[in-house]
């Protein structure tokens, strides 16, 4: 099998000279071939990767999956380095569960004086670490390695496992020459899907092969004496095989504000949908979403735990009353959960403490907590489903599989609206759901088994609406009232920072890095009270407020509160920005002019939008006697900014960040 | 209360007593008020009890309770233990109650996760931790830890820290050794005083109702200023070696004797290589660079952390066989290849940190998390950091200076302080020339040279990609709306150890039209834009660890339409935090010349001057937000 990929290889390699990818064989021509990176900022380029998936039969375990890589990485620079070390996480339960590390072997080639040295990677370059009870990791760092050198290594990860792990087909330097084959045996199926996300994909070849499997076979026959004979027996089976042959496969590169960069990473997903063994029914995993969710709800881990009343039916009773109205039993139910249980920090859809004993600890999972709050709801006659959920960190979910979800939260159906409902977290409320599993889509099943997709993303803007009274003082200083109102995502935010921050501390952070202000009779509400906007209002003294240049005063409407800078530097993007949820920001400041000065300039009033109505920027100003207002509001109906629109959005702000530091010019009656 | 933790500590020496469900410690509720004050947690109560029973063996015997008022104080419960193979934890067990002192919850030793202890940045250690997983239901709750652990090892003889960090209080908190070994035991107090610590005996103290501290910027070391007690054995046992420490002197001759001697030697190949290489220079300096050189171009960090409690050096022979090291393998082959050029170097123990952190020269013990290699050079020493391939040789700034160093020679160790960067030498150079158009727009040509300190901190950049470099200067000029970077050249000169930065932009309207008029900010290009917090009464006294010098000198070339309607006046403020000048003059028609130094000096000061401090800096931000104004000539 070896040999044949072989011989193909050299047939359509594409570099100038006949590069030799078997291990060991790197040439002087390597490191003068591969000596420049393709571009100035790579670190390391692997020069070479191959990796080849099948399985393979072994009598009493049946078919065992192997995984054997070999990569061959040039480094350029210092920087460069942490390619010479590899760290390879392997599941390490008990001995017939666990995934396997072998034939690890590996040199790192340098140039002395126009010959290939070679140093090999010995035990002690090996590292095996029992990292707890789930995970161990086997890493490795390879001897002598400098810039310029060429780091080479192969091994094999022995699973018993038939579900393939994601295939990463690019990393953050580019990939010259990549090589991929699977060849899986056709009890086994899989779906197979590219990225779409990923900006580069490649082609996929797939063809079929025949193999054949030799077993012993070990008889009995029953009679009036027992004996035992071996006899063998052959099996015929087919393979089918996947391939990939890349060249160049470009680096994929971080930027700022990406939800998750390798949702757009070029990978190969290969889901294992169905087990079809010889005289045996098909077992089937997933195909569709509908299947996929059907099975999740017959899963006893989570349909049966939403059918389980018996625990909390006296409190709920309690809780509920004789209260009618299907929203304030909405609302009581959902506060009830929160205050109840403590998330423990794991994700999941389904249960992992069951829910009885998760209530009676007071302690549970997503599952767990999230499971037993539509149980209850739906025990009070609320009409209230589970919406499965792939957070932000798991990605989206690309083909229909039970492991692409990890989250699961609640829709309650009123009046045709979902409420969206997550009982894991202190400070969420209806509609208001934990960041991270505001991720595109989630999956709602019905109490009949339908299913359907339902968008996450919030559609309602949250705000902050600010207005902010100023006296403008003689001796430049400004002083005030400020009164902020937040909402919705906004207060949720503030909830999570200043939980644990005593009156003390909040006036230190409303002060920092504010110039000479000085904040006093600071009074917040509702900071606990998530179905209420957060309410603050505070007076100020801030020295300095304004600039006294020939006899003329100059100051910004917004005092402490204008924005500094525009975050977004970059000039191009390739990834989106998401911002989460639409945002509505208005502020209103009231003026009163310094005695014995008047207006000579004031910012116009202007307005502008970005791409449409999916951002607006409004700024008004007004002066009537010595009194000034300005009120300025920005709304951005649309989260997610395209990385094509990105031009035209940093365009947008930085607009609006220059007109909210424009000056006000006063000078003397 | 009184009288019962008293019996409770008169009963602790002999048998740990038990807690019923009444007590009051184990009730939220019942906590004085001037604890909870600015606290996320108290600890009730902290019983340490050592028994030292021989040089190699000592058992660690902790019940400790502590109350945690909200989800920013869950990490104080202190149940967790690092351990090793040298470690036998016999006990570890927790009970949890509710703020009425209800037990809710118990965690047996085999409840504790069990996961490897290896931090970030290491690649192998086989140190282990096991920590209690425990998801609170209510605030406030109740943990009662109690340990017993036997060590092999005493190099690491525990100390005593009444007060446990910012935002934490303590009720009661009890240290005590018992030494039935023989072996004398040294001790030393620092700030006990100012907390009303009380000596019971020699080797018995006791703290009560000490309130948190909140932090402050500014702020020293937390233990420069709060209680902490530090205990050492004079003969200890380090992972199966045993070792001595009455002094540094001979502290220091154990770690040369046990730890370095016969790790140095180096295959012949590469003596030979060193000797030729250093044949033809004249003296031991020259012959010092030219080894750091090899060794940097040789080698890599790599942490792997294995041999005597990851206190022995990597043998000389393997790092130049394996091209890698830590810290220790690195400085003893650098050492070792300075031996075979005839140049002396001893190894030496330090505290690796932005912040300074000294090797206690009047307490010996086991110390540091760093090692870096001195030479002797003329009165004084040069300082390798061996752990990098870049570092210019004798740069220690930002990580290993102004400290005080253990340096192991052959004949025993000493303390030595490393090189102190002073206010003058850490000096960053900005010389620009602008040009202003007359719609407000600036293109610049800047040239900015930083050594000293301000050398680690600017040179990195000249190793990013130029993407990265062109949102560097983004960043760094942040203040400069619609910023655009343009040419980037950059001059690295190792020997003198300067970075110089060439770089041009320009930016739109960067100078605001009102009406007839352009107002400009010369400082354009080095804005001191916050001054530190203010505090409503400041506590703790407050600090500059490291000086710095920074003068800029832009030329500002304005357009022939315009002329200059008001310039700012001179500042020049001189005080014990330092200085500040800025001037700005008129040179010709169309240009003036701005011109500024701001100075920190280094240095330690008492908490009623925070306010001046304050000031001085809140006077730099606003001289620094100054504007003139042009005006149109027609």
């Amino acid at each position: 099998m070896k040999y044949f990929a072989i011989t193909f290889l050299l047939f359509f390699s594409i570099d100038s000279f006949a590069q030799d990818n078997r291990f060991g064989k790197v040439s002087e021509e390597d490191f003068k071939t591969y000596e420049k990176p393709i571009n100035p900022s790579d670190n390391a380029t692997v020069i070479y990767k191959n990796h080849d998936i099948k399985f393979k039969f072994i009598e009493g375990s049946g078919f065992v999956q192997i995984n054997e890589v070999h990569e061959r990485i040039i480094i350029h620079t210092k920087e460069g380095f942490n390619w010479a070390t590899k760290k390879i996480r392997l599941y390490n339960r008990t001995s017939s569960n666990s995934e396997r590390l072998q034939n690890l072997k590996g040199y790192t080639y340098t140039l002395e004086n126009g010959k290939v040295e070679k140093e090999k990677l010995r035990n002690d370059g090996m590292f095996e670490e029992v990292a707890n009870k789930y995970w161990k990791y086997e890493s490795f760092t390879m001897p002598n390695a400098k810039e310029g050198c060429i780091v080479e290594y192969s091994y094999e990860i022995m699973s018993p496992y038939s579900q393939i792990d994601d295939i990463d087909i690019q990393y953050t330097i580019p990939i010259l020459q990549y090589e991929l084959k699977i060849a899986t045996p056709e009890y086994y199926m899989y779906n197979k899907l590219l990225n779409p996300k990923a900006a580069y994909n490649p082609t996929i070849s797939e063809s079929r092969k025949s193999n054949s499997i030799k077993f012993n076979n070990k008889e009995r026959s029953d009679g009036y004496v027992t004996r035992t004979g071996f006899s063998q027996s052959t099996l015929d089976y087919t393979e089918n095989i996947l391939t990939i042959n890349a060249t160049n496969i470009p680096a994929l590169k971080e930027e700022p504000f990406v939800d998750n960069l390798d949702n757009y990473r070029a990978k190969l997903i290969m889901e294992l949908t169905a087990t079809k063994y010889p005289n045996e029914p098909v077992e089937s995993y997933s195909t569709t979403w509908e299947n996929v969710t059907k099975t999740i709800y017959n899963d006893e881990n989570f349909g049966d735990q939403l059918k389980k009343t018996g625990y909390y039916e006296d409190d709920l009773n309690a809780l509920i009353n004789d209260e009618t109205d299907a929203l304030k039993k909405t609302y009581l139910i959902h506060e009830y959960v929160k205050s109840k249980m403590k998330w423990n920090g794991f994700y999941g859809y389904t249960s992992e403490n069951g829910v009885r004993k998760a209530y009676k600890d007071g302690v549970g999972n997503v599952g767990d907590i999230n499971l037993m709050l539509i149980s209850m709801l739906r025990t009070a006659g609320i009409n209230a489903n589970p919406v499965l959920i792939s957070t932000k960190n798991n990605g989206i979910p690309l083909l229909p599989t039970r492991s692409g979800f990890n989250y699961v939260i609640c829709a309650v159906v009123a009046d045709n609206n979902a409420i969206l409902l997550d009982a894991t977290q202190k400070h969420s409320a209806p509609n208001i759901l934990p960041v991270m599993s505001i991720n595109w889509l989630g999956r709602v099943i019905r109490n009949d088994e339908s299913s359907d997709w339902v968008e996450l993303t919030p559609k309602t803007p949250s705000k902050e609406v600010i207005s902010l009274n100023i006296k403008l003082n003689e001796d430049l200083s400004a002083s005030g009232k400020v009164r902020s109102q937040y909402t919705d995502y906004q207060a949720y935010g503030k909830r999570d920072r200043f939980e644990n921050f005593s009156n003390e501390q909040m006036v230190e952070s409303l002060e920092k890095n504010k110039g000479e202000l000085e904040v006093s009779n600071l009074e917040i509400e509702n900071m606990n009270n998530v179905t209420q906007p957060i309410m603050q209002s505070y007076e100020f003294l801030l020295q300095n407020a304004m600039e006294e240049i020939g006899g003329k005063l100059y100051f910004t409407p917004l005092m402490f509160l204008a924005p500094k800078e525009n975050p977004f530097k970059e000039d191009k993007r390739n990834y989106p920005i998401d911002f989460v949820y639409p945002i509505a920001d208005k502020y209103m400041v009231n003026i009163v002019l310094p005695e014995g000065y008047t207006v000579e300039s004031i910012p116009e009033s202007t307005k502008f939008e970005f791409n449409g109505t999916e951002g607006a920027f409004t700024y008004i100003s007004r002066q009537n006697g010595g009194m000034l207002q300005v009120t300025i509001s920005l709304d951005l109906n649309k989260s997610l900014i395209l990385a094509s629109d990105y031009e035209q959005f940093k365009k947008f702000y930085q607009f609006m960040i220059e007109k909210q530091t424009e000056k006000v010019v006063l000078k003397k009656v | 209360m009184i009288i019962r933790l008293f019996l409770l500590l008169v009963l602790s020496s002999a048998s740990l007593p038990t807690f019923s469900q009444e007590d009051p410690l184990l009730v939220s509720l019942l906590i004085p008020s001037e604890l909870t004050k600015n606290s996320n947690a108290v600890v009730r109560w902290d019983d340490v009890n050592i028994e030292v029973k021989a040089y190699n063996k000592m058992v660690y015997n902790n019940k400790r309770i502590v109350t945690i008022l909200n989800s920013s104080g869950d990490s104080k419960h202190g149940a967790v233990m690092f351990y090793n193979d040298n470690t036998n934890i016999k006990k570890l067990e927790v009970k949890i109650y509710d703020a009425f002192g209800k037990e809710i919850k118990k965690f047996r030793k085999n409840d504790f996760e069990d996961v490897s202890a290896v931090s970030g940045g290491t690649l192998y250690s086989d140190d282990r931790v096991k920590y209690m997983n425990y998801t609170p239901t209510t605030y406030p709750y109740t943990v009662l830890f109690e340990t017993e652990v036997e060590y092999r090892s005493t190099a690491f003889l525990q100390g005593w820290y009444p007060i446990e960090g910012y935002f934490t209080s303590t009720q009661n908190s009890n240290y005590k050794i018992n030494n039935i070994s023989g072996v004398p035991i040294k001790l030393k107090t620092s700030n006990f005083e100012d907390y009303g610590i009380e000596k019971i005996s020699d080797f018995e103290y006791s703290a009560k109702n000490l309130s948190a501290i909140n932090p402050e910027e500014y702020s020293p070391d937390f233990y420069n200023f709060a209680p902490v007690l530090k205990a050492s054995l004079t003969e200890f046992d380090m992972e199966g070696v045993k070792g001595v420490n009455n002094d540094w002197k001979d502290f220091g001759q154990w770690m040369n004797d046990k730890l370095i001697k016969g790790t140095e030697i180096l295959p012949e190949k590469v003596k030979q290589d060193i000797k030729s290489l250093t044949a033809n220079a004249d003296t031991n300096l020259e012959k010092a660079k030219i080894v750091y050189q090899y060794m940097q171009d040789k080698t890599r960090y790599i942490s792997v952390q294995i041999g005597i409690g990851g206190w022995k050096p990597m043998l000389a022979s393997d790092v130049d066989r394996l091209g890698y090291g830590d810290c220790k393998g690195l400085s003893n082959y650098t050492k070792a290849l300075l031996d075979e050029a005839g140049v002396e170097s001893y190894y030496a123990i330090i505290y690796g940190d932005r912040d300074i952190r000294n090797i206690d020269s009047s307490f010996s013990s086991v110390q540091g998390n760093h090692a870096v290699l001195c030479i002797p050079h003329e009165t004084d020493y040069i300082w390798l950091e061996c752990t990098s391939q870049t570092t210019p040789f004798g740069y220690n700034a930002n990580f290993t200076d102004d400290r005080d160093a253990l340096v192991i020679t052959p004949e025993g160790g000493k303390i030595v302080h490393t090189t102190i960067y002073k206010t003058e030498d850490n000096l960053l150079d900005t010389k620009a020339s602008i040009s202003l158009s007359e719609t407000g727009d600036v293109s610049a040509n800047i040239t900015t040279k930083s050594y000293g300190t301000q050398f680690g901190r600017h040179e990195g950049v000249q190793k990013q990609s130029q993407k990265d470099q062109k949102l560097h200067y983004k960043e760094y000029w942040s203040y400069i709306n619609g910023l655009n970077v343009g040419e980037m050249d950059y001059v690295v000169d190792r020997e003198s150890i300067v970075f110089t930065e060439n770089i041009q932009i320009n930016a739109e309207r960067y100078a605001s039209k009102t009406g007839n008029r352009l107002l400009l900010q010369p400082n354009m290009l080095n804005r001191v834009e916050s001054a530190p917090k203010r505090y409503q009464e400041r506590k703790i006294p407050f600090e500059m660890e490291r000086g710095f010098t920074d003068i800029d000198e832009y030329e500002i070339a304005i357009p022939n339409s315009l002329e200059v309607e008001a310039l700012m006046e001179d500042v020049s403020i001189k005080n014990e935090f330092g200085e500040y000048v800025a001037t700005i003059s008129q040179i010709a028609d169309n240009k003036l010349l701005y011109q500024r130094k701001f100075v920190i000096n280094k240095g330690s000061y008492k908490k009623e001057d925070y306010e001046s401090f304050r000031k001085f800096w809140l006077d730099v931000v606003k001289y620094d937000k100054a504007k003139i104004v042009l005006i149109s000539k027609n």
